[in-house]
Protein backbone atom coordinates (compact mmCIF):
# COMPACT_ATOMS: atom_id res chain seq x y z
CA UNK A 1 0.00 0.00 0.00
CA UNK A 2 1.26 3.33 -0.77
CA UNK A 3 2.11 5.85 1.76
CA UNK A 4 -0.79 8.07 2.00
CA UNK A 5 -0.39 11.92 1.80
CA UNK A 6 -2.12 13.91 4.76
CA UNK A 7 -2.46 16.60 1.72
CA UNK A 8 -4.21 14.58 0.17
CA UNK A 9 -6.20 12.64 2.42
CA UNK A 10 -8.21 16.36 3.76
CA UNK A 11 -8.44 17.95 0.35
CA UNK A 12 -10.53 14.61 -0.09
CA UNK A 13 -12.37 14.98 2.98
CA UNK A 14 -13.45 18.42 2.03
CA UNK A 15 -14.54 18.34 -0.99
CA UNK A 16 -16.76 14.92 0.42
CA UNK A 17 -18.23 17.04 3.22
CA UNK A 18 -19.24 19.85 0.58
CA UNK A 19 -21.11 17.51 -1.06
CA UNK A 20 -22.66 16.32 2.02
CA UNK A 21 -23.70 19.52 3.11
CA UNK A 22 -25.05 20.31 -0.49
CA UNK A 23 -27.13 16.87 -0.29
CA UNK A 24 -28.02 17.32 3.09
CA UNK A 25 -28.94 20.54 3.58
CA UNK A 26 -29.29 20.92 7.48
CA UNK A 27 -26.86 22.45 9.90
CA UNK A 28 -27.34 20.88 12.89
CA UNK A 29 -24.32 19.48 14.81
CA UNK A 30 -25.51 15.90 14.63
CA UNK A 31 -25.59 16.22 10.84
CA UNK A 32 -22.19 18.00 10.47
CA UNK A 33 -20.26 15.87 13.18
CA UNK A 34 -21.95 12.79 11.15
CA UNK A 35 -20.71 14.56 7.63
CA UNK A 36 -17.29 14.65 9.03
CA UNK A 37 -16.45 11.55 10.25
CA UNK A 38 -18.25 9.54 7.27
CA UNK A 39 -16.33 11.64 4.31
CA UNK A 40 -13.04 11.44 6.44
CA UNK A 41 -13.88 7.45 6.51
CA UNK A 42 -14.49 7.12 3.08
CA UNK A 43 -11.11 9.36 2.09
CA UNK A 44 -9.09 7.17 4.09
CA UNK A 45 -10.31 3.85 2.63
CA UNK A 46 -9.89 4.88 -0.31
CA UNK A 47 -6.58 6.85 -0.47
CA UNK A 48 -4.30 4.05 -0.54
CA UNK A 49 -4.45 3.75 -4.69
CA UNK A 50 -4.32 6.93 -6.45
CA UNK A 51 -1.35 8.45 -8.33
CA UNK A 52 -3.65 11.25 -8.90
CA UNK A 53 -1.72 14.72 -7.45
CA UNK A 54 -4.47 17.76 -8.17
CA UNK A 55 -2.43 20.55 -10.07
CA UNK A 56 -4.63 23.82 -8.70
CA UNK A 57 -2.90 25.90 -11.40
CA UNK A 58 -4.78 24.16 -14.78
CA UNK A 59 -8.61 24.52 -12.67
CA UNK A 60 -8.84 28.13 -13.56
CA UNK A 61 -8.45 27.05 -17.31
CA UNK A 62 -10.37 24.42 -17.19
CA UNK A 63 -12.87 26.75 -15.61
CA UNK A 64 -12.59 29.14 -19.41
CA UNK A 65 -12.20 25.88 -21.68
CA UNK A 66 -16.13 24.72 -20.54
CA UNK A 67 -17.78 28.02 -21.79
CA UNK A 68 -15.98 27.30 -25.10
CA UNK A 69 -16.91 23.51 -25.61
CA UNK A 70 -20.48 24.86 -24.93
CA UNK A 71 -20.62 27.20 -27.86
CA UNK A 72 -19.57 24.03 -29.58
CA UNK A 73 -21.80 21.98 -28.47
CA UNK A 74 -24.43 23.77 -29.30
CA UNK A 75 -23.37 24.81 -33.05
CA UNK A 76 -22.63 21.21 -33.60
CA UNK A 77 -26.81 20.52 -31.86
CA UNK A 78 -27.92 22.58 -34.29
CA UNK A 79 -26.45 21.00 -37.18
CA UNK A 80 -27.44 17.28 -36.03
CA UNK A 81 -30.63 18.75 -35.47
CA UNK A 82 -30.44 19.60 -38.86
CA UNK A 83 -29.43 16.33 -40.13
CA UNK A 84 -31.78 14.00 -38.59
CA UNK A 85 -35.04 16.70 -39.59
CA UNK A 86 -33.78 16.37 -43.16
CA UNK A 87 -35.92 14.06 -45.37
CA UNK A 88 -33.50 12.46 -47.58
CA UNK A 89 -31.14 11.90 -43.93
CA UNK A 90 -28.08 13.13 -45.96
CA UNK A 91 -25.56 11.21 -43.48
CA UNK A 92 -22.34 9.73 -44.18
CA UNK A 93 -20.51 8.41 -41.24
CA UNK A 94 -16.86 7.38 -41.08
CA UNK A 95 -14.79 5.91 -38.54
CA UNK A 96 -11.69 8.58 -38.59
CA UNK A 97 -8.10 7.51 -37.02
CA UNK A 98 -6.64 10.08 -35.00
CA UNK A 99 -2.87 10.51 -33.73
CA UNK A 100 -2.95 13.01 -30.49
CA UNK A 101 0.59 14.64 -29.94
CA UNK A 102 -0.77 15.16 -26.29
CA UNK A 103 1.55 13.65 -23.70
CA UNK A 104 -0.16 13.27 -20.09
CA UNK A 105 -2.99 10.77 -20.09
CA UNK A 106 -5.32 13.59 -18.02
CA UNK A 107 -5.10 15.30 -21.18
CA UNK A 108 -5.76 12.51 -23.60
CA UNK A 109 -8.94 11.58 -21.41
CA UNK A 110 -10.21 15.89 -21.31
CA UNK A 111 -10.10 15.14 -25.22
CA UNK A 112 -11.77 11.96 -25.54
CA UNK A 113 -14.99 13.18 -23.06
CA UNK A 114 -14.77 16.86 -25.42
CA UNK A 115 -15.17 14.83 -28.04
CA UNK A 116 -18.14 12.44 -26.81
CA UNK A 117 -19.76 15.22 -25.28
CA UNK A 118 -20.20 16.95 -28.89
CA UNK A 119 -23.54 15.49 -30.91
CA UNK A 120 -21.49 14.24 -33.90
CA UNK A 121 -18.52 12.94 -33.02
CA UNK A 122 -18.08 9.82 -30.37
CA UNK A 123 -14.53 8.33 -29.27
CA UNK A 124 -14.75 4.65 -30.01
CA UNK A 125 -11.18 3.33 -29.00
CA UNK A 126 -9.01 4.77 -26.99
CA UNK A 127 -5.31 2.99 -27.31
CA UNK A 128 -2.77 4.94 -25.93
CA UNK A 129 -2.48 8.64 -28.19
CA UNK A 130 -4.52 6.73 -30.91
CA UNK A 131 -7.82 7.63 -31.09
CA UNK A 132 -10.50 6.39 -33.50
CA UNK A 133 -13.54 8.73 -33.91
CA UNK A 134 -16.86 7.71 -35.09
CA UNK A 135 -18.20 10.99 -37.20
CA UNK A 136 -21.66 11.92 -38.39
CA UNK A 137 -20.58 13.70 -41.41
CA UNK A 138 -17.46 15.76 -42.38
CA UNK A 139 -18.93 18.82 -40.82
CA UNK A 140 -19.47 17.45 -37.36
CA UNK A 141 -15.69 15.75 -37.57
CA UNK A 142 -14.28 18.75 -38.73
CA UNK A 143 -13.10 20.17 -35.02
CA UNK A 144 -11.31 16.98 -34.53
CA UNK A 145 -9.49 16.83 -37.86
CA UNK A 146 -8.48 20.45 -37.65
CA UNK A 147 -7.07 19.78 -34.41
CA UNK A 148 -8.67 22.99 -32.82
CA UNK A 149 -10.17 20.88 -29.96
CA UNK A 150 -6.32 19.43 -29.11
CA UNK A 151 -4.81 22.42 -29.41
CA UNK A 152 -7.04 24.24 -26.89
CA UNK A 153 -6.26 20.76 -24.54
CA UNK A 154 -2.58 21.23 -25.19
CA UNK A 155 -2.74 25.08 -23.92
CA UNK A 156 -4.61 24.09 -20.75
CA UNK A 157 -1.97 21.32 -20.30
CA UNK A 158 0.79 24.03 -20.81
CA UNK A 159 2.02 21.06 -23.67
CA UNK A 160 3.21 22.77 -26.92
CA UNK A 161 0.71 22.70 -29.73
CA UNK A 162 0.45 20.33 -32.53
CA UNK A 163 1.27 21.36 -36.09
CA UNK A 164 -1.75 21.82 -38.16
CA UNK B 1 -47.69 26.88 -14.53
CA UNK B 2 -48.54 23.26 -12.90
CA UNK B 3 -50.68 22.70 -16.31
CA UNK B 4 -47.51 23.42 -18.48
CA UNK B 5 -45.49 21.05 -16.15
CA UNK B 6 -47.94 18.70 -16.41
CA UNK B 7 -47.95 18.96 -20.40
CA UNK B 8 -44.23 18.60 -20.49
CA UNK B 9 -44.79 15.62 -18.77
CA UNK B 10 -46.79 13.87 -20.93
CA UNK B 11 -44.62 14.46 -24.13
CA UNK B 12 -42.08 13.12 -22.32
CA UNK B 13 -43.43 10.09 -21.39
CA UNK B 14 -44.78 9.77 -24.59
CA UNK B 15 -41.03 10.07 -26.01
CA UNK B 16 -40.57 7.34 -23.42
CA UNK B 17 -42.44 5.36 -26.17
CA UNK B 18 -40.50 6.22 -28.62
CA UNK B 19 -37.20 4.48 -26.92
CA UNK B 20 -38.83 1.76 -25.75
CA UNK B 21 -39.82 0.70 -29.57
CA UNK B 22 -35.90 0.79 -29.62
CA UNK B 23 -35.30 -1.22 -27.21
CA UNK B 24 -37.96 -3.59 -27.97
CA UNK B 25 -37.32 -4.01 -31.78
CA UNK B 26 -33.68 -3.27 -31.86
CA UNK B 27 -31.50 -5.18 -34.25
CA UNK B 28 -29.05 -5.89 -32.17
CA UNK B 29 -28.59 -6.09 -28.52
CA UNK B 30 -26.48 -2.30 -28.07
CA UNK B 31 -29.23 -1.24 -29.39
CA UNK B 32 -31.21 -1.52 -26.60
CA UNK B 33 -28.56 -1.06 -24.19
CA UNK B 34 -28.31 2.68 -25.68
CA UNK B 35 -32.38 2.49 -25.81
CA UNK B 36 -32.34 2.01 -22.32
CA UNK B 37 -29.80 4.50 -21.70
CA UNK B 38 -31.29 7.17 -23.25
CA UNK B 39 -34.52 6.04 -21.11
CA UNK B 40 -32.99 6.53 -17.85
CA UNK B 41 -31.64 10.46 -18.91
CA UNK B 42 -36.04 11.69 -19.57
CA UNK B 43 -36.63 9.54 -16.08
CA UNK B 44 -34.08 11.85 -14.24
CA UNK B 45 -35.56 14.59 -16.13
CA UNK B 46 -39.22 13.39 -15.34
CA UNK B 47 -38.18 13.00 -11.83
CA UNK B 48 -36.92 16.60 -11.38
CA UNK B 49 -40.40 17.43 -13.22
CA UNK B 50 -42.44 15.84 -10.80
CA UNK B 51 -41.00 17.19 -7.83
CA UNK B 52 -41.36 21.50 -8.83
CA UNK B 53 -45.23 19.57 -9.62
CA UNK B 54 -45.14 18.41 -5.84
CA UNK B 55 -43.22 21.45 -5.00
CA UNK B 56 -40.90 18.76 -2.88
CA UNK B 57 -38.02 19.49 -5.42
CA UNK B 58 -35.20 18.78 -2.95
CA UNK B 59 -36.09 15.05 -1.89
CA UNK B 60 -36.83 14.13 -5.84
CA UNK B 61 -33.64 15.16 -6.72
CA UNK B 62 -31.81 12.63 -4.60
CA UNK B 63 -33.46 10.25 -5.96
CA UNK B 64 -32.74 11.37 -8.95
CA UNK B 65 -29.26 11.28 -8.34
CA UNK B 66 -29.58 7.84 -7.22
CA UNK B 67 -31.63 6.86 -10.11
CA UNK B 68 -28.49 8.30 -12.49
CA UNK B 69 -25.44 6.67 -10.45
CA UNK B 70 -27.32 3.23 -10.29
CA UNK B 71 -27.71 3.68 -14.42
CA UNK B 72 -24.09 4.27 -14.72
CA UNK B 73 -23.32 1.24 -13.09
CA UNK B 74 -25.63 -0.91 -14.86
CA UNK B 75 -24.17 0.23 -18.37
CA UNK B 76 -21.17 -0.29 -17.74
CA UNK B 77 -21.53 -3.56 -16.30
CA UNK B 78 -23.47 -4.56 -19.51
CA UNK B 79 -21.18 -3.12 -21.93
CA UNK B 80 -18.04 -4.41 -20.04
CA UNK B 81 -19.80 -7.95 -20.09
CA UNK B 82 -20.79 -7.46 -23.65
CA UNK B 83 -17.62 -6.93 -24.56
CA UNK B 84 -15.71 -10.06 -23.43
CA UNK B 85 -18.68 -12.25 -24.53
CA UNK B 86 -18.83 -10.86 -28.35
CA UNK B 87 -22.29 -10.65 -30.52
CA UNK B 88 -24.61 -13.45 -29.14
CA UNK C 1 -38.53 34.81 -14.88
CA UNK C 2 -41.63 32.30 -15.51
CA UNK C 3 -41.42 33.63 -19.22
CA UNK C 4 -37.74 32.24 -19.25
CA UNK C 5 -38.18 28.83 -17.72
CA UNK C 6 -41.04 28.47 -20.54
CA UNK C 7 -38.64 29.44 -23.07
CA UNK C 8 -35.68 27.25 -21.70
CA UNK C 9 -38.10 24.21 -21.09
CA UNK C 10 -39.75 24.29 -24.88
CA UNK C 11 -36.32 24.43 -26.16
CA UNK C 12 -34.71 21.45 -24.07
CA UNK C 13 -38.27 19.44 -25.37
CA UNK C 14 -37.57 20.24 -28.84
CA UNK C 15 -34.25 18.97 -28.83
CA UNK C 16 -36.08 16.00 -26.89
CA UNK C 17 -38.47 15.25 -29.69
CA UNK C 18 -35.81 15.79 -32.18
CA UNK C 19 -33.18 13.24 -30.41
CA UNK C 20 -36.18 10.24 -30.62
CA UNK C 21 -36.90 11.00 -33.91
CA UNK C 22 -33.13 10.25 -34.40
CA UNK C 23 -33.51 6.97 -32.36
CA UNK C 24 -36.01 5.51 -34.64
CA UNK C 25 -34.72 7.30 -38.29
CA UNK C 26 -30.71 6.36 -37.94
CA UNK C 27 -29.87 3.28 -39.37
CA UNK C 28 -27.24 1.86 -36.83
CA UNK C 29 -26.05 1.88 -33.25
CA UNK C 30 -23.22 4.46 -34.25
CA UNK C 31 -25.16 6.49 -35.42
CA UNK C 32 -28.00 6.22 -33.04
CA UNK C 33 -25.81 7.03 -30.03
CA UNK C 34 -25.27 10.27 -31.61
CA UNK C 35 -28.93 10.95 -31.05
CA UNK C 36 -28.56 9.63 -27.66
CA UNK C 37 -26.13 12.30 -27.00
CA UNK C 38 -27.53 15.10 -28.47
CA UNK C 39 -30.63 14.55 -25.82
CA UNK C 40 -28.39 14.25 -22.80
CA UNK C 41 -25.62 17.35 -24.01
CA UNK C 42 -28.17 19.80 -24.60
CA UNK C 43 -31.66 18.66 -23.64
CA UNK C 44 -31.59 18.03 -20.37
CA UNK C 45 -29.64 20.94 -19.94
CA UNK C 46 -32.05 23.27 -21.05
CA UNK C 47 -35.01 21.33 -19.14
CA UNK C 48 -33.07 21.40 -16.08
CA UNK C 49 -32.02 25.21 -16.46
CA UNK C 50 -35.76 25.88 -17.14
CA UNK C 51 -36.36 24.41 -13.75
CA UNK C 52 -33.55 26.46 -11.87
CA UNK C 53 -34.70 29.41 -13.16
CA UNK C 54 -38.40 28.23 -12.08
CA UNK C 55 -37.56 27.21 -8.54
CA UNK C 56 -35.85 30.98 -8.18
CA UNK C 57 -32.52 31.12 -5.87
CA UNK C 58 -32.71 28.40 -2.88
CA UNK C 59 -30.53 25.30 -2.22
CA UNK C 60 -32.51 23.81 -4.69
CA UNK C 61 -30.83 25.15 -7.56
CA UNK C 62 -27.60 23.74 -6.07
CA UNK C 63 -28.99 20.16 -5.87
CA UNK C 64 -30.27 20.55 -9.55
CA UNK C 65 -26.36 21.88 -10.58
CA UNK C 66 -25.12 18.97 -8.62
CA UNK C 67 -27.66 16.57 -11.04
CA UNK C 68 -26.65 18.69 -14.47
CA UNK C 69 -23.03 17.69 -13.27
CA UNK C 70 -23.77 14.42 -12.66
CA UNK C 71 -25.45 13.96 -16.08
CA UNK C 72 -22.16 15.80 -17.84
CA UNK C 73 -19.54 13.60 -16.74
CA UNK C 74 -21.38 9.75 -16.68
CA UNK C 75 -23.48 10.39 -20.10
CA UNK C 76 -20.19 10.35 -22.22
CA UNK C 77 -18.70 7.56 -20.22
CA UNK C 78 -21.47 5.16 -21.09
CA UNK C 79 -21.64 6.53 -24.67
CA UNK C 80 -18.16 5.35 -25.09
CA UNK C 81 -17.92 2.07 -23.43
CA UNK C 82 -21.17 1.18 -25.39
CA UNK C 83 -19.88 2.17 -28.63
CA UNK C 84 -16.65 0.51 -27.82
CA UNK C 85 -17.85 -2.57 -26.82
CA UNK C 86 -20.20 -2.63 -29.99
CA UNK C 87 -17.19 -2.28 -31.59
CA UNK C 88 -15.13 -4.72 -30.33
CA UNK C 89 -17.79 -7.25 -30.61
CA UNK C 90 -17.21 -7.12 -34.32
CA UNK C 91 -20.17 -4.65 -35.79
CA UNK C 92 -19.18 -2.66 -38.76
CA UNK C 93 -20.54 1.12 -39.34
CA UNK C 94 -23.44 1.29 -41.69
CA UNK C 95 -22.01 3.54 -44.94
CA UNK C 96 -23.92 5.10 -47.71
CA UNK C 97 -23.66 3.25 -50.50
CA UNK C 98 -21.83 5.35 -53.01
CA UNK C 99 -23.28 5.17 -56.74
Amino acid sequence: MRPISSQFLVLKTTALFILWVMLSGRFDLFHLGLGVSLSFLVAWINSGHSPFVPRFQIWGKILLYFPWLFTRIVQSSLHLTKLILHPRLPIQPRLIRYESTLQEPPAVVLLGNSITLTPGTITAEVNGQLLLVHAMDEVSGQDVTSRRLESKIADIFGEKAPSP
Amino acid sequence: MTTFFLFVLVVLVILIGAYLYRVLQGPTIFDRVLGLNGISTKAIIVLVLMGTVFERVDMFVDIATGYALLNLMGALAVAKYLEQKGLP
Amino acid sequence: MEFVSIVFILAGLFFLIVAAIGVIRLPDVFSRSHAVSLTDSLGAFLMLVGIAFHEGLSKNVLKIIAVLALLYIQNPVIAHATVRAALRAGLKPWQRETS
